[in-house]
């Protein structure tokens, strides 16, 4: 996976994670607490991709020549 | 150095490669405030988005719905049909309203509007349930929006009329 790949993959989890935020906490409110669980594990996954993305770019970034 | 357009490398604003490197007053921010700063914080904001969800979710899984006490609202003769009395319900934290509406039927809600909270009157001349904020309609024999911005109902509060006194015995929180 290359840098670019990386960025693009980190910048999209944002999105998902701003998006699913302000779900979560609309479910909430309205205490639809089946969906509210299901946003909430997406927003982890995107979290946990996000992390690997970063590690990923992390390793082709500081490769030594 | 036959090119006379170009300066001397020692001389000011020469263009020449590796030379006035410290006029890079700004050389701490680069270090600081660069590419690859940008990408880590940016994993650390998705990162906190995605774990600021769980706490939603903890609470929604602790906070059971206990059982309703019976209250006393109103005596009926005080409230003649198209008018309406504010009381709290469940808890005094809950504001909530009961309307005698102009066809005469008795309906209760959280005032709470389910946009951001403002408290909701009752407009009889229409017959609606009515949020001042940003003009959101409420059906009052429902409680689902109408018109505006709120999109989910207003809390039903279960009634009872016991000898001319209005009791609120319940609450449906999503109904209808
Ligand atoms: S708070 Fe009621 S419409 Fe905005």
């Amino acid at each position: 996976m290359g840098k670019k790949t990386c960025w693009a993959i980190i910048i999209a989890t944002i999105v998902i994670n701003v998006v699913m935020l302000q779900w979560t906490v609309e479910a909430f409110l309205g205490r639809d607490y089946e969906i509210l669980l299901t946003y909430n594990v997406i927003s982890l996954v995107s979290a946990g991709i996000a992390l690997f993305a970063y590690l990923q770019w992390r390793k082709v970034e500081y490769k030594k020549q | 150095m036959t090119c006379k357009k170009k300066l001397g490398r020692n001389q000011k604003d020469t263009n020449a490669d590796m030379i006035n490197l410290v006029d890079n007053v700004n050389r701490d921010d680069d270090l600081k405030y660069n590419r690859r700063a940008f990408l880590k914080t940016a994993v650390g904001t998705s990162v906190a988005l995605g774990v600021a969800t769980i706490p939603f979710s903890v609470k929604a899984m602790l906070g059971v719905e206990k059982d309703y006490e019976r209250v006393e609202i109103a005596k009926l003769t005080d409230l003649p049909e198209g008018d309406s009395v504010v009381f709290n319900y469940p808890t005094e934290k809950d504001p909530a309203i009961l309307v005698h509406t102009v066809n005469g039927d008795l309906k209760a809600y959280n005032s709470a509007c389910t946009h951001l909270m403002c408290p909701v009157f009752y407009e009889k001349e229409q017959d609606v349930l009515l949020c001042p904020c940003h003009a959101g309609y409420f059906d009052v024999n429902s409680g689902h929006p109408t018109a505006g911005p709120p999109q989910r109902e207003l809390p039903l509060i279960e009634i009872e009329v016991d000898n001319g006194i209005v009791y609120a015995v319940g609450r449906q929180y999503r109904h209808g």
